[in-house]
Protein backbone atom coordinates (compact mmCIF):
# COMPACT_ATOMS: atom_id res chain seq x y z
CA UNK A 1 0.00 0.00 0.00
CA UNK A 2 3.07 2.01 0.94
CA UNK A 3 4.18 1.32 -2.21
CA UNK A 4 1.98 2.45 -3.75
CA UNK A 5 1.26 5.76 -2.58
CA UNK A 6 4.82 6.22 -3.76
CA UNK A 7 4.33 5.19 -7.14
CA UNK A 8 1.17 6.64 -8.20
CA UNK A 9 2.39 10.42 -7.93
CA UNK A 10 5.29 9.15 -10.45
CA UNK A 11 2.63 7.40 -12.84
CA UNK A 12 0.41 10.37 -13.20
CA UNK A 13 2.99 12.31 -14.35
CA UNK A 14 3.85 10.04 -17.07
CA UNK A 15 -0.03 10.03 -17.44
CA UNK A 16 0.13 13.52 -17.85
CA UNK A 17 2.84 13.43 -20.68
CA UNK A 18 0.69 10.30 -22.31
CA UNK A 19 -2.37 12.52 -22.25
CA UNK A 20 -0.41 15.67 -23.23
CA UNK A 21 0.48 14.12 -26.49
CA UNK A 22 -3.20 12.31 -26.67
CA UNK A 23 -4.77 15.75 -27.31
CA UNK A 24 -2.36 17.74 -28.93
CA UNK A 25 -2.35 15.24 -31.83
CA UNK A 26 -6.18 15.08 -31.83
CA UNK A 27 -6.54 18.49 -31.59
CA UNK A 28 -4.37 18.76 -35.00
CA UNK A 29 -4.74 15.55 -36.86
CA UNK A 30 -8.66 15.45 -36.85
CA UNK A 31 -9.30 18.85 -38.80
CA UNK A 32 -5.69 18.16 -40.45
CA UNK A 33 -7.11 15.00 -41.57
CA UNK A 34 -10.19 16.51 -43.38
CA UNK A 35 -8.11 18.89 -45.41
CA UNK A 36 -5.73 16.17 -46.34
CA UNK A 37 -8.85 13.82 -47.42
CA UNK A 38 -10.15 16.87 -49.44
CA UNK A 39 -6.79 17.10 -51.07
CA UNK A 40 -6.95 13.18 -51.95
CA UNK A 41 -10.13 13.74 -54.04
CA UNK A 42 -9.37 16.96 -55.79
CA UNK A 43 -9.42 17.05 -59.25
CA UNK A 44 -6.20 18.66 -59.45
CA UNK A 45 -3.44 15.45 -60.32
CA UNK A 46 -0.59 17.31 -58.68
CA UNK A 47 -2.11 17.48 -55.40
CA UNK A 48 -3.53 13.93 -55.94
CA UNK A 49 -0.92 12.41 -56.26
CA UNK A 50 1.17 14.18 -53.50
CA UNK A 51 -1.43 13.01 -51.25
CA UNK A 52 -1.80 9.47 -52.90
CA UNK A 53 2.45 9.63 -51.96
CA UNK A 54 1.86 11.44 -48.46
CA UNK A 55 -0.34 8.52 -47.20
CA UNK A 56 2.03 5.43 -48.65
CA UNK A 57 4.82 6.85 -46.74
CA UNK A 58 2.95 7.36 -43.58
CA UNK A 59 1.22 4.22 -43.53
CA UNK A 60 3.90 2.09 -45.50
CA UNK A 61 6.49 2.70 -42.93
CA UNK A 62 6.45 2.09 -38.74
CA UNK A 63 5.01 4.91 -36.37
CA UNK A 64 8.12 3.82 -34.92
CA UNK A 65 10.28 4.39 -37.35
CA UNK A 66 8.72 7.87 -38.60
CA UNK A 67 9.61 9.08 -34.37
CA UNK A 68 13.59 8.02 -34.85
CA UNK A 69 13.17 9.46 -38.31
CA UNK A 70 11.61 13.19 -37.37
CA UNK A 71 13.73 13.35 -33.68
CA UNK A 72 17.00 11.87 -34.70
CA UNK A 73 16.94 11.88 -38.71
CA UNK A 74 16.60 15.53 -38.98
CA UNK A 75 19.20 16.55 -37.06
CA UNK A 76 20.98 15.40 -40.20
CA UNK A 77 19.73 18.07 -42.30
CA UNK A 78 20.22 20.62 -39.63
CA UNK A 79 16.92 20.62 -37.77
CA UNK A 80 16.98 20.07 -34.29
CA UNK A 81 13.34 19.77 -32.53
CA UNK A 82 12.54 19.19 -28.88
CA UNK A 83 11.61 15.97 -28.11
CA UNK A 84 7.88 16.56 -27.42
CA UNK A 85 7.99 18.51 -30.54
CA UNK A 86 9.37 15.64 -32.43
CA UNK A 87 6.46 13.36 -30.72
CA UNK A 88 3.49 15.72 -31.36
CA UNK A 89 5.08 16.43 -35.18
CA UNK A 90 4.94 12.64 -35.64
CA UNK A 91 2.09 11.73 -34.12
CA UNK A 92 0.30 14.62 -35.97
CA UNK A 93 1.69 13.42 -39.85
CA UNK A 94 0.96 9.83 -39.06
CA UNK A 95 -2.65 9.94 -37.55
CA UNK A 96 -3.69 12.67 -40.07
CA UNK A 97 -2.78 9.98 -42.76
CA UNK A 98 -4.91 7.38 -41.61
CA UNK A 99 -7.59 9.48 -40.53
CA UNK A 100 -7.70 11.43 -44.02
CA UNK A 101 -7.92 7.59 -45.24
CA UNK A 102 -11.37 7.10 -42.86
CA UNK A 103 -13.10 10.29 -43.93
CA UNK A 104 -12.16 9.65 -47.34
CA UNK A 105 -13.88 6.68 -47.84
CA UNK A 106 -16.29 8.52 -45.72
CA UNK A 107 -16.79 11.20 -48.24
CA UNK A 108 -16.91 8.63 -50.81
CA UNK A 109 -19.48 6.49 -49.45
CA UNK A 110 -22.29 9.61 -49.47
CA UNK A 111 -25.36 9.43 -52.47
CA UNK A 112 -23.92 10.83 -55.82
CA UNK A 113 -27.55 12.20 -55.41
CA UNK A 114 -26.54 14.76 -52.12
CA UNK A 115 -24.24 16.57 -55.02
CA UNK A 116 -26.56 16.76 -57.48
CA UNK A 117 -29.61 18.11 -54.88
CA UNK A 118 -27.20 20.68 -53.59
CA UNK A 119 -25.98 21.64 -57.09
CA UNK A 120 -29.53 22.11 -58.76
CA UNK A 121 -29.95 24.40 -55.76
CA UNK A 122 -27.34 26.43 -56.42
CA UNK A 123 -24.92 26.09 -53.62
CA UNK A 124 -21.74 26.41 -54.18
CA UNK A 125 -19.09 23.41 -54.05
CA UNK A 126 -17.75 24.62 -50.26
CA UNK A 127 -21.55 24.48 -49.34
CA UNK A 128 -22.34 21.22 -50.00
CA UNK A 129 -18.88 20.44 -48.98
CA UNK A 130 -19.46 22.05 -45.05
CA UNK A 131 -23.63 21.96 -44.95
CA UNK A 132 -24.15 18.60 -46.32
CA UNK A 133 -21.75 15.87 -47.19
CA UNK A 134 -18.67 16.48 -44.55
CA UNK A 135 -22.06 16.89 -41.53
CA UNK A 136 -22.94 13.08 -43.07
CA UNK A 137 -19.49 11.79 -43.51
CA UNK A 138 -19.03 12.67 -39.78
CA UNK A 139 -21.68 10.33 -38.13
CA UNK A 140 -20.27 8.03 -40.92
CA UNK A 141 -16.69 7.26 -39.83
CA UNK A 142 -17.87 7.53 -35.80
CA UNK A 143 -16.89 4.24 -35.51
CA UNK A 144 -13.90 3.44 -37.11
CA UNK A 145 -12.34 6.85 -35.68
CA UNK A 146 -13.05 5.88 -32.31
CA UNK A 147 -10.79 2.64 -33.32
CA UNK A 148 -8.01 5.13 -34.76
CA UNK A 149 -8.65 7.12 -31.38
CA UNK A 150 -7.74 4.22 -28.78
CA UNK A 151 -5.39 2.98 -30.83
CA UNK A 152 -3.61 6.89 -30.17
CA UNK A 153 -3.70 6.35 -26.52
CA UNK A 154 -1.57 2.86 -26.89
CA UNK A 155 0.51 4.11 -29.50
CA UNK A 156 1.81 7.39 -27.44
CA UNK A 157 3.50 4.73 -25.61
CA UNK A 158 5.77 4.44 -28.16
CA UNK A 159 7.79 7.89 -27.54
CA UNK A 160 9.73 6.12 -25.01
CA UNK A 161 12.25 5.61 -28.18
CA UNK A 162 13.08 9.08 -28.27
CA UNK A 163 13.35 9.36 -24.52
CA UNK A 164 9.90 10.82 -23.45
CA UNK A 165 8.90 9.13 -20.14
CA UNK A 166 5.47 8.94 -20.66
CA UNK A 167 3.17 6.00 -19.11
CA UNK A 168 4.70 3.33 -20.12
CA UNK A 169 8.28 4.32 -19.79
CA UNK A 170 7.86 5.49 -16.20
CA UNK A 171 6.51 2.16 -15.34
CA UNK A 172 8.84 0.53 -16.72
CA UNK A 173 11.40 2.69 -14.98
CA UNK A 174 10.35 2.34 -11.60
CA UNK A 175 9.30 -2.01 -12.09
CA UNK A 176 13.23 -2.24 -13.04
CA UNK A 177 14.63 0.00 -9.95
CA UNK A 178 12.63 -1.17 -7.47
CA UNK A 179 12.21 -5.06 -8.88
CA UNK A 180 8.35 -5.39 -8.48
CA UNK A 181 5.93 -6.34 -11.05
CA UNK A 182 3.23 -3.78 -9.29
CA UNK A 183 3.71 -0.53 -12.14
CA UNK A 184 2.96 -2.58 -14.95
CA UNK A 185 -0.07 -3.86 -13.21
CA UNK A 186 -0.56 0.22 -12.72
CA UNK A 187 -0.15 1.06 -16.07
CA UNK A 188 -2.69 -1.32 -17.57
CA UNK A 189 -5.68 0.18 -15.18
CA UNK A 190 -4.47 3.76 -16.03
CA UNK A 191 -4.85 2.60 -19.82
CA UNK A 192 -7.70 0.90 -19.30
CA UNK A 193 -9.58 3.85 -17.72
CA UNK A 194 -8.32 6.12 -20.77
CA UNK A 195 -10.00 4.19 -23.33
CA UNK A 196 -12.67 2.99 -21.39
CA UNK A 197 -13.32 6.66 -21.37
CA UNK A 198 -12.76 7.05 -24.87
CA UNK A 199 -15.13 4.22 -25.94
CA UNK A 200 -17.97 5.91 -23.68
CA UNK A 201 -17.41 9.20 -25.28
CA UNK A 202 -17.84 7.35 -28.42
CA UNK A 203 -20.70 5.76 -28.09
CA UNK A 204 -22.23 9.04 -26.53
CA UNK A 205 -21.26 11.04 -29.47
CA UNK A 206 -23.00 7.80 -31.56
CA UNK A 207 -26.52 8.31 -29.63
CA UNK A 208 -26.45 11.61 -30.24
CA UNK A 209 -25.97 11.63 -34.13
CA UNK A 210 -29.03 8.91 -33.49
CA UNK A 211 -31.70 11.57 -34.59
CA UNK A 212 -31.65 10.66 -37.95
CA UNK A 213 -31.76 8.01 -40.78
CA UNK B 1 -41.72 33.96 -76.06
CA UNK B 2 -40.52 31.17 -75.37
CA UNK B 3 -39.31 30.61 -71.55
CA UNK B 4 -36.93 27.44 -72.18
CA UNK B 5 -35.57 26.73 -75.95
CA UNK B 6 -33.08 23.44 -77.10
CA UNK B 7 -32.18 23.23 -80.64
CA UNK B 8 -30.68 20.01 -81.68
CA UNK B 9 -29.08 18.58 -78.64
CA UNK B 10 -26.64 16.08 -78.94
CA UNK B 11 -24.91 13.96 -75.95
CA UNK B 12 -22.70 11.43 -75.90
CA UNK B 13 -21.46 9.11 -73.48
CA UNK B 14 -18.20 7.53 -74.41
CA UNK B 15 -19.49 6.18 -77.25
CA UNK B 16 -23.05 5.80 -76.64
CA UNK B 17 -24.63 8.17 -78.18
CA UNK B 18 -27.67 8.99 -75.82
CA UNK B 19 -29.13 12.63 -77.32
CA UNK B 20 -29.50 12.53 -81.33
CA UNK B 21 -30.67 15.92 -82.10
CA UNK B 22 -33.68 17.04 -79.71
CA UNK B 23 -35.15 19.78 -79.98
CA UNK B 24 -37.55 21.32 -77.42
CA UNK B 25 -39.49 24.90 -77.58
CA UNK B 26 -41.03 25.36 -73.56
CA UNK B 27 -44.12 28.46 -73.18
CA UNK B 28 -44.28 30.58 -70.35
CA UNK B 29 -47.29 28.42 -67.49
CA UNK B 30 -46.79 25.19 -70.27
CA UNK B 31 -46.57 21.54 -68.87
CA UNK B 32 -44.51 19.37 -70.78
CA UNK B 33 -45.30 15.58 -70.34
CA UNK B 34 -42.30 13.24 -71.57
CA UNK B 35 -42.61 9.79 -72.17
CA UNK B 36 -40.56 6.83 -73.61
CA UNK B 37 -39.06 3.86 -72.84
CA UNK B 38 -35.77 2.88 -70.04
CA UNK B 39 -32.74 3.87 -71.74
CA UNK B 40 -34.56 6.46 -74.59
CA UNK B 41 -33.08 9.48 -73.13
CA UNK B 42 -35.21 11.09 -71.35
CA UNK B 43 -33.32 11.83 -67.68
CA UNK B 44 -30.57 12.64 -69.85
CA UNK B 45 -32.41 15.32 -71.31
CA UNK B 46 -33.86 17.11 -68.24
CA UNK B 47 -30.19 16.56 -66.66
CA UNK B 48 -29.03 18.73 -69.93
CA UNK B 49 -31.08 21.19 -69.42
CA UNK B 50 -30.21 22.54 -66.43
CA UNK B 51 -26.38 21.24 -66.58
CA UNK B 52 -26.32 18.44 -64.27
CA UNK B 53 -24.99 17.13 -68.05
CA UNK B 54 -22.84 18.54 -70.34
CA UNK B 55 -23.81 18.51 -74.37
CA UNK B 56 -21.58 17.72 -76.60
CA UNK B 57 -23.29 20.08 -79.48
CA UNK B 58 -27.02 22.14 -79.43
CA UNK B 59 -28.07 25.48 -78.20
CA UNK B 60 -30.21 25.88 -74.69
CA UNK B 61 -31.67 29.31 -73.63
CA UNK B 62 -33.26 30.02 -70.40
CA UNK B 63 -35.77 32.58 -70.26
CA UNK B 64 -34.20 34.76 -73.38
CA UNK B 65 -29.77 33.91 -72.27
CA UNK B 66 -28.01 31.48 -73.72
CA UNK B 67 -26.51 28.84 -71.68
CA UNK B 68 -24.88 27.05 -73.80
CA UNK B 69 -24.03 27.25 -78.12
CA UNK B 70 -22.35 25.76 -80.81
CA UNK B 71 -18.92 27.28 -81.88
CA UNK B 72 -17.89 27.62 -85.87
CA UNK B 73 -17.02 24.08 -85.33
CA UNK B 74 -20.38 22.91 -84.34
CA UNK B 75 -18.84 22.16 -80.87
CA UNK B 76 -20.97 23.30 -77.46
CA UNK B 77 -19.62 26.05 -76.27
CA UNK B 78 -21.15 26.64 -72.32
CA UNK B 79 -21.39 30.51 -71.18
CA UNK B 80 -19.62 32.14 -68.45
CA UNK B 81 -20.14 30.13 -65.13
CA UNK B 82 -21.34 33.34 -63.51
CA UNK B 83 -24.50 33.48 -66.02
CA UNK B 84 -25.11 29.82 -65.64
CA UNK B 85 -25.13 29.77 -61.98
CA UNK B 86 -27.90 32.66 -62.68
CA UNK B 87 -29.89 30.68 -65.34
CA UNK B 88 -29.52 27.03 -63.42
CA UNK B 89 -31.45 29.09 -60.77
CA UNK B 90 -34.16 29.33 -62.82
CA UNK B 91 -34.67 25.46 -63.02
CA UNK B 92 -35.83 23.60 -60.29
CA UNK B 93 -35.66 19.95 -60.14
CA UNK B 94 -37.54 16.82 -58.20
CA UNK B 95 -35.65 13.65 -58.71
CA UNK B 96 -36.58 9.79 -58.66
CA UNK B 97 -35.23 9.54 -55.47
CA UNK B 98 -36.04 12.76 -53.67
CA UNK B 99 -32.44 13.08 -52.32
CA UNK B 100 -33.33 15.23 -49.00
CA UNK B 101 -30.76 15.79 -47.00
CA UNK B 102 -31.18 13.37 -44.01
CA UNK B 103 -29.45 15.12 -41.39
CA UNK B 104 -32.08 18.08 -41.37
CA UNK B 105 -35.24 18.33 -40.40
CA UNK B 106 -37.83 18.94 -43.06
CA UNK B 107 -37.81 22.44 -42.11
CA UNK B 108 -34.39 23.07 -42.67
CA UNK B 109 -34.36 21.05 -45.77
CA UNK B 110 -36.32 23.88 -47.41
CA UNK B 111 -34.73 26.90 -45.79
CA UNK B 112 -31.27 25.68 -46.64
CA UNK B 113 -31.07 27.34 -50.63
CA UNK B 114 -33.11 30.02 -49.76
CA UNK B 115 -30.62 31.14 -46.37
CA UNK B 116 -27.41 30.11 -48.05
CA UNK B 117 -27.95 31.00 -52.34
CA UNK B 118 -30.76 33.38 -51.80
CA UNK B 119 -29.17 35.21 -48.51
CA UNK B 120 -31.90 35.76 -46.86
CA UNK B 121 -32.56 35.80 -43.28
CA UNK B 122 -33.58 33.09 -40.87
CA UNK B 123 -37.12 34.86 -40.03
CA UNK B 124 -37.88 35.08 -43.79
CA UNK B 125 -36.82 31.89 -44.73
CA UNK B 126 -38.57 30.41 -42.35
CA UNK B 127 -41.59 31.93 -42.85
CA UNK B 128 -41.44 30.68 -46.46
CA UNK B 129 -40.44 27.58 -45.77
CA UNK B 130 -44.17 26.95 -44.02
CA UNK B 131 -45.55 28.34 -46.65
CA UNK B 132 -44.46 25.93 -49.09
CA UNK B 133 -44.97 22.99 -46.66
CA UNK B 134 -48.47 24.27 -46.18
CA UNK B 135 -48.60 24.01 -50.15
CA UNK B 136 -47.49 20.39 -49.85
CA UNK B 137 -49.91 19.70 -47.02
CA UNK B 138 -47.07 18.48 -44.68
CA UNK B 139 -46.75 21.30 -42.32
CA UNK B 140 -47.41 19.08 -39.32
CA UNK B 141 -43.95 17.26 -40.27
CA UNK B 142 -42.02 20.49 -40.10
CA UNK B 143 -39.55 19.37 -37.75
CA UNK B 144 -39.41 15.38 -38.23
CA UNK B 145 -36.18 14.33 -40.17
CA UNK B 146 -36.82 12.45 -43.53
CA UNK B 147 -36.14 9.46 -42.38
CA UNK B 148 -39.50 9.66 -40.42
CA UNK B 149 -41.40 10.09 -43.47
CA UNK B 150 -43.06 8.02 -46.32
CA UNK B 151 -41.53 8.16 -49.70
CA UNK B 152 -44.97 10.32 -50.91
CA UNK B 153 -43.73 12.92 -47.87
CA UNK B 154 -40.89 12.70 -48.77
CA UNK B 155 -41.48 13.67 -52.17
CA UNK B 156 -43.52 16.08 -51.38
CA UNK B 157 -41.13 17.87 -49.51
CA UNK B 158 -38.89 17.72 -52.29
CA UNK B 159 -41.03 19.54 -54.24
CA UNK B 160 -41.19 22.21 -51.56
CA UNK B 161 -37.57 22.51 -51.61
CA UNK B 162 -37.63 23.39 -55.21
CA UNK B 163 -39.86 25.50 -54.92
CA UNK B 164 -38.28 28.00 -52.87
CA UNK B 165 -35.68 28.69 -54.77
CA UNK B 166 -38.76 29.91 -56.69
CA UNK B 167 -37.61 28.64 -60.43
CA UNK B 168 -38.96 29.74 -63.30
CA UNK B 169 -39.30 26.40 -64.57
CA UNK B 170 -39.92 22.99 -62.86
CA UNK B 171 -37.99 19.93 -63.77
CA UNK B 172 -39.29 16.29 -62.49
CA UNK B 173 -37.69 13.15 -63.46
CA UNK B 174 -39.76 10.25 -62.97
CA UNK B 175 -41.09 11.48 -59.45
CA UNK B 176 -43.27 8.77 -58.85
CA UNK B 177 -41.33 5.85 -59.95
CA UNK B 178 -39.81 5.13 -56.73
CA UNK B 179 -42.87 5.35 -54.82
CA UNK B 180 -45.52 2.43 -53.83
CA UNK B 181 -48.53 2.73 -56.30
CA UNK B 182 -50.40 3.75 -53.51
CA UNK B 183 -48.46 7.06 -52.68
CA UNK B 184 -48.30 8.19 -56.47
CA UNK B 185 -51.46 10.15 -55.87
CA UNK B 186 -50.57 12.47 -53.03
CA UNK B 187 -47.61 13.76 -55.11
CA UNK B 188 -49.00 13.65 -58.60
CA UNK B 189 -52.19 15.66 -57.04
CA UNK B 190 -49.14 18.27 -55.68
CA UNK B 191 -47.75 18.63 -59.16
CA UNK B 192 -51.67 18.92 -60.46
CA UNK B 193 -51.64 21.86 -58.05
CA UNK B 194 -48.88 23.23 -59.31
CA UNK B 195 -50.18 23.24 -63.06
CA UNK B 196 -53.25 24.80 -61.87
CA UNK B 197 -51.15 27.80 -60.93
CA UNK B 198 -49.89 28.25 -64.22
CA UNK B 199 -46.90 27.11 -63.37
CA UNK B 200 -43.49 25.73 -66.02
CA UNK B 201 -43.19 22.44 -65.86
CA UNK B 202 -40.85 19.15 -67.38
CA UNK B 203 -42.04 16.28 -66.48
CA UNK B 204 -40.34 13.00 -67.39
CA UNK B 205 -42.96 10.29 -66.23
CA UNK B 206 -45.06 6.88 -66.81
CA UNK B 207 -47.63 7.82 -65.47
CA UNK B 208 -49.97 8.42 -68.69
CA UNK B 209 -52.93 8.61 -67.28
CA UNK B 210 -50.88 12.10 -65.43
CA UNK B 211 -49.74 13.04 -69.46
CA UNK B 212 -52.66 12.96 -70.71
CA UNK B 213 -54.98 14.82 -67.38
CA UNK B 214 -52.43 17.38 -66.79
CA UNK B 215 -50.09 18.07 -69.57
CA UNK B 216 -50.40 20.39 -72.44
CA UNK B 217 -47.75 18.65 -74.53
CA UNK B 218 -46.63 14.89 -74.39
CA UNK B 219 -43.16 14.07 -76.19
CA UNK B 220 -42.14 10.44 -76.46
CA UNK B 221 -38.63 9.62 -77.19
CA UNK B 222 -37.35 6.59 -78.27
CA UNK B 223 -33.51 6.25 -78.52
CA UNK B 224 -32.12 9.45 -78.19
CA UNK B 225 -35.03 11.25 -80.95
CA UNK B 226 -38.38 13.06 -80.27
CA UNK B 227 -40.34 10.07 -82.17
CA UNK B 228 -43.78 11.91 -81.83
CA UNK B 229 -44.79 15.18 -79.96
CA UNK B 230 -47.98 16.95 -79.83
CA UNK B 231 -51.18 17.52 -77.65
CA UNK B 232 -52.04 14.83 -75.05
CA UNK B 233 -55.44 13.55 -76.72
CA UNK B 234 -53.37 13.39 -79.73
CA UNK B 235 -50.19 11.79 -78.83
CA UNK B 236 -51.60 9.24 -75.92
CA UNK B 237 -55.08 8.39 -77.67
CA UNK B 238 -54.31 8.86 -81.50
CA UNK B 239 -50.66 8.03 -81.79
CA UNK B 240 -49.46 7.91 -85.70
CA UNK B 241 -46.19 6.44 -85.05
CA UNK B 242 -45.37 2.71 -84.18
CA UNK B 243 -42.91 2.70 -81.90
CA UNK B 244 -45.50 5.56 -79.90
CA UNK B 245 -48.79 2.69 -80.56
CA UNK B 246 -46.37 0.03 -78.79
CA UNK B 247 -44.49 2.08 -75.94
CA UNK B 248 -48.02 3.09 -74.85
CA UNK B 249 -49.63 -0.36 -75.68
CA UNK B 250 -46.78 -1.89 -73.19
CA UNK B 251 -47.35 0.82 -70.11
CA UNK B 252 -51.11 0.93 -70.05
CA UNK B 253 -50.55 -3.43 -70.32
CA UNK B 254 -48.67 -2.87 -67.42
CA UNK B 255 -51.66 -1.44 -65.37
N1 LIG C 1 -23.59 8.94 -66.49
C1 LIG C 1 -23.76 8.02 -67.48
N2 LIG C 1 -22.69 7.38 -68.00
C2 LIG C 1 -22.84 6.49 -68.99
N3 LIG C 1 -24.00 6.16 -69.55
C3 LIG C 1 -25.11 6.76 -69.08
C4 LIG C 1 -25.04 7.73 -68.03
N4 LIG C 1 -26.30 8.15 -67.77
C5 LIG C 1 -27.10 7.51 -68.63
N5 LIG C 1 -26.40 6.66 -69.42
C6 LIG C 1 -26.94 5.82 -70.48
O1 LIG C 1 -27.66 6.64 -71.37
C7 LIG C 1 -28.84 6.00 -71.81
C8 LIG C 1 -30.04 6.87 -71.54
O2 LIG C 1 -30.22 6.95 -70.13
P1 LIG C 1 -31.35 7.80 -69.45
O3 LIG C 1 -31.17 7.65 -68.00
O4 LIG C 1 -31.35 9.17 -70.01
O5 LIG C 1 -32.65 7.04 -69.93
P2 LIG C 1 -34.15 7.22 -69.45
O6 LIG C 1 -34.94 7.45 -70.69
O7 LIG C 1 -34.22 8.23 -68.39
O8 LIG C 1 -34.51 5.79 -68.89
P3 LIG C 1 -35.36 5.38 -67.58
O9 LIG C 1 -36.80 5.38 -68.00
O10 LIG C 1 -34.87 4.01 -67.27
O11 LIG C 1 -35.06 6.36 -66.51
C9 LIG C 1 -28.89 4.65 -71.13
O12 LIG C 1 -28.40 3.68 -72.02
C10 LIG C 1 -27.96 4.82 -69.96
O13 LIG C 1 -27.35 3.60 -69.64
MG1 LIG D 1 -34.65 8.19 -66.32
Amino acid sequence: MDYLLLLIPTMLKGTSITLKLFFLTLAMALPLGVILALARLSKFKPLNVFMQFYVWIFRGTPLLLQLLFIYFGLTFVGITLERFTAAVLAFVLNYAAYLAEIYRAGIQSIDRGQYEAADVLGLTKMQTMSKIILPQMFKRVLPPMSNEVINLVKDTALVYVIGISELLRVAKTAAVTDFRFTPFIVAAIFYLIMTGVIQQFFKWLESKYEFYE
Amino acid sequence: MYILQAIDVYKKFHRLEVLKGISLQVKKGEVIAIIGSSGSGKSTFLRCLNRLETIDKGFIEIDGEIMVQNNADGKAIYSPEKDIERLRRKMGMVFQNFHLFPHKSVLQNIMLAPLLVKNINEAEAKALARVLLDKVGLDYKADNYPFELSGGQQQRVAIARALAMEPEIMCFDEPTSALDPELTGEVLQVMKDLALENRTMIVVTHEIGFAREVADRVIFMDEGVIVEEGKAEDVIINPKHERTKAFLSTVLMAR
